[in-house]
């Protein structure tokens, strides 16, 4: 199998002196190309602070982070911002569509940012609607949406850029058991299709839909035995 | 990410919240308005103003006329030297080269009768490039000429006004005309002039020339003063070219006070007035502008203020836009053109209504408008940049924003 992620030893501490707190605490974590992680434990275990170095939002304190065999730990905030735009695909719990914008603006920003032709990014981006099932919706905007429908517009934008990997925060949080269950069924889909993807839930009913599962306590990921057991 | 793109986000964020939008740019549409219509109404003046030089011989005229020294004690020798006289006029034509038309001039009261009718009237005494001097035109006959000056013809040209109270409806080419006692033969009306400060205004700035009785000078030396009398009233002058004004006019006041032997005399000059005039009018332009500027400035501040309080709200926004992999210099990019666009628009808002109110204050002046590209560009100009110097703080903030910070913002 081979690696996509690749971190040793990570550490997050915010602030400092007597009011810092350790969020992570040397992290040791390797996901593969086409694997399907879920990242669970309770709140304040750091699961959001190692989503967000995984997923280039932020910088670990230190350790190393090899994505695709590049360091990226000392990355500046524009090479991560492109490493971001080009890498990871991420869906939120609350969605985080753009309100004033179609369905179809929002799914063409990360070709926008990528800087795409506006010819080709209308193309891929119907195409990533397509494979959601909201190509008629495109020119809708959100809140003329359901909130399953949100969330599979949600999945568009992340995939639209052909992502090396999708972090889903919580993807299915906000929604009731059943959208729940399809939102989680286009999730096996795209991991059919080689998609390698990482969700963070609460959820082990969620969690257990996942290829493997990692559970983090107080900044630490439970060592191998307990990761099999959950 | 192109700046068309900036642009399209500006204009959606201008319909999304167009009251606040409006509030927001208030201050630029009053600033560029007051801007605007400060400049659109001095154009307007001083294009008009311009026109009535232009159309009364232009700018480069001047003049000498007498001003004895009040309570001065002159002795009868120094007396005599003082005062206009005909060889001034010869003396500055051959000494100072920056005129091109010198003319001599008495303008006195007189008993004018033609057929029937008999008034005091003022006569004018004249050498024949008053003509060309004032861009006389003929209606009939024909103007003064060097001819009756050699000669000191008997000959009256009239003003279209004086014709018609002398002489009614009919041509008076050929006519008699009584100038106390001695008879004048009209050889020529000159056509009617006019023009209005004021649209529909009852006076007509150019009346004077319309009721000038004419005759050449040496005519009414000969037939009306004393022999050997030299006096004149004024002395009508036209520089040969703007440049030439400063050291003409310097030269021609050293020559007349060397020539008189004192200051007798007072000089109009319609260069010297138009510059006097310019400088007070940008005084007065000045101060509109100042306000303006401050109201730019108030509307920047406004702007930025308002910025930054839809800033928390956008914040979740800028967050997405950083997780989808914007940089920080996109977002910068992004906010501070939306900024720009929307004073921009206010700033087009304020020019049409800057020069509505200018048409408005020129229509009830009764004078034409002049809409100069100036207005546009100052208009443009000035809310682009309030724009862009006000929204740099907004946009720097978001695009430095921490994007897990942005994100986790409720």
């Amino acid at each position: 199998m081979q690696t996509l992620m690749k971190l040793e030893g990570i550490t997050k501490i915010y602030g400092e002196g007597n009011l810092s707190v350790e969020a992570l605490r040397g992290v040791n974590l390797e996901v593969g190309v086409g694997d399907y992680l879920a990242v669970m434990g309770p709140s304040g275990s750091g699961k959001s602070t190692l989503m967000h170095i995984l997923g280039l939002l932020d910088s670990p304190t230190s350790g190393s982070y090899l994505l695709d065999g590049e360091e990226v730990s000392t990355f500046s905030r524009r090479r991560l911002a492109h490493l971001r735009n080009k890498k990871i695909g991420f869906i939120f719990q609350n969605f985080n569509l753009l309100p004033k914008a179609s369905l179809l603006r929002n799914v063409e920003l990360p070709l926008l940012y990528g800087g795409m032709g506006r010819k080709d990014r209308r193309l891929l981006a119907y195409e990533a609607l397509a494979k959601v099932g909201l190509a008629d919706r495109a020119k809708h905007r959100p809140n003329e949406l359901s909130g399953g429908q949100r969330q599979r517009g949600a999945i568009a934008r992340a995939i639209v850029g052909s992502p090396s990997v999708i972090m889903a925060d919580e993807p299915t949080g906000n929604l009731d058991q059943q959208t729940g269950i399809e939102i989680l069924e286009l999730f096996d889909e795209l991991r059919a299709g080689g998609q390698t993807l990482i969700m963070v839930t609460h959820d082990p009913n969620i969690a257990a839909r996942a290829r493997e599962t990692i559970r983090l306590v107080d900044g630490l990921i439970l060592p191998n035995g307990q990761r099999a057991a959950a | 990410m192109n700046p068309s793109q900036f642009f399209r986000e500006g204009l959606v964020e201008i319909r999304e919240h167009l009251g606040r939008t409006l509030l927001q740019t208030l201050g630029v549409i009053l600033g560029v308005a007051s801007v605007v219509a400060t400049l659109g109404m001095t154009s307007s003046m001083d294009a008009r103003r311009d026109q009535y030089f232009r159309e009364s011989g232009g700018t480069l005229l001047m003049g000498v006329y007498n001003q004895p020294p009040g309570e001065l004690e002159m002795t009868a020798r120094q007396r005599a030297k003082t005062g206009l006289k005909l060889s001034d006029a010869a003396a500055i034509r051959d000494t100072i080269d920056g005129f091109d038309l010198v003319v001599a001039e008495i303008a006195r009261n007189h008993r004018v009768r033609a057929g029937a009718t008999e008034e005091r009237f003022r006569i004018t005494a004249i050498e024949p490039e008053f003509m060309q001097m004032r861009e006389l035109t003929m209606g009939s006959g024909r103007y003064i000429t060097p001819h009756d000056m050699e000669t000191a013809a008997a000959v009256v040209v009239l003003g279209s006004t004086r014709a018609r109270e002398l002489f009614g409806t009919a041509d008076p080419v050929g006519k008699l005309l009584n100038i106390d006692g001695k008879a004048y033969t009209v050889v020529g009306v000159t056509k009617e002039m006019v023009f209005y400060w004021q649209r529909s205004d009852n006076y007509n700035a150019h009346e004077w020339l319309n009721r000038l009785i004419v005759v050449p000078i040496t005519s009414y030396m000969k037939r009306h003063q004393e022999a050997g009398a030299e006096r004149i009233d004024e002395l009508n002058l036209r520089l040969r070219s703007p440049e030439a004004h400063e050291e003409a006019r310097k030269t021609l006041e050293l020559l007349l006070r060397s020539r008189h032997g004192i200051e007798d005399f007072g000089v109009w000059d319609r260069k010297e007035r138009i510059d006097q005039g310019n400088q007070e009018g940008m005084i007065y332009n000045l101060t509109f502008l100042a306000c303006g500027i401050i109201s730019l400035l108030v509307g920047g501040i406004v702007v930025a203020n308002i910025m930054l309080a839809s800033f928390t709200e956008r914040m979740r926004e800028v967050g997405v836009r950083k997780a989808l992999g914007a940089t920080g210099w996109q977002i910068f990019a992004q906010f501070l053109i939306e900024t720009m666009v929307v004073t921009v628009c206010g700033g087009g808002v304020g020019l049409a209504l800057g020069i509505v109110g200018t048409w408005g204050i020129m229509n009830v002046m009764q004078m034409e408008m002049v809409v100069t590209p100036l207005m546009v560009a100052v208009a443009l100009l000035a809310a682009s940049l309030v724009g862009f110097v006000f929204g740099m703080y907004p946009a720097v903030k978001a695009g430095r924003l921490d994007p897990v910070v942005a994100l986790r913002y409720e």
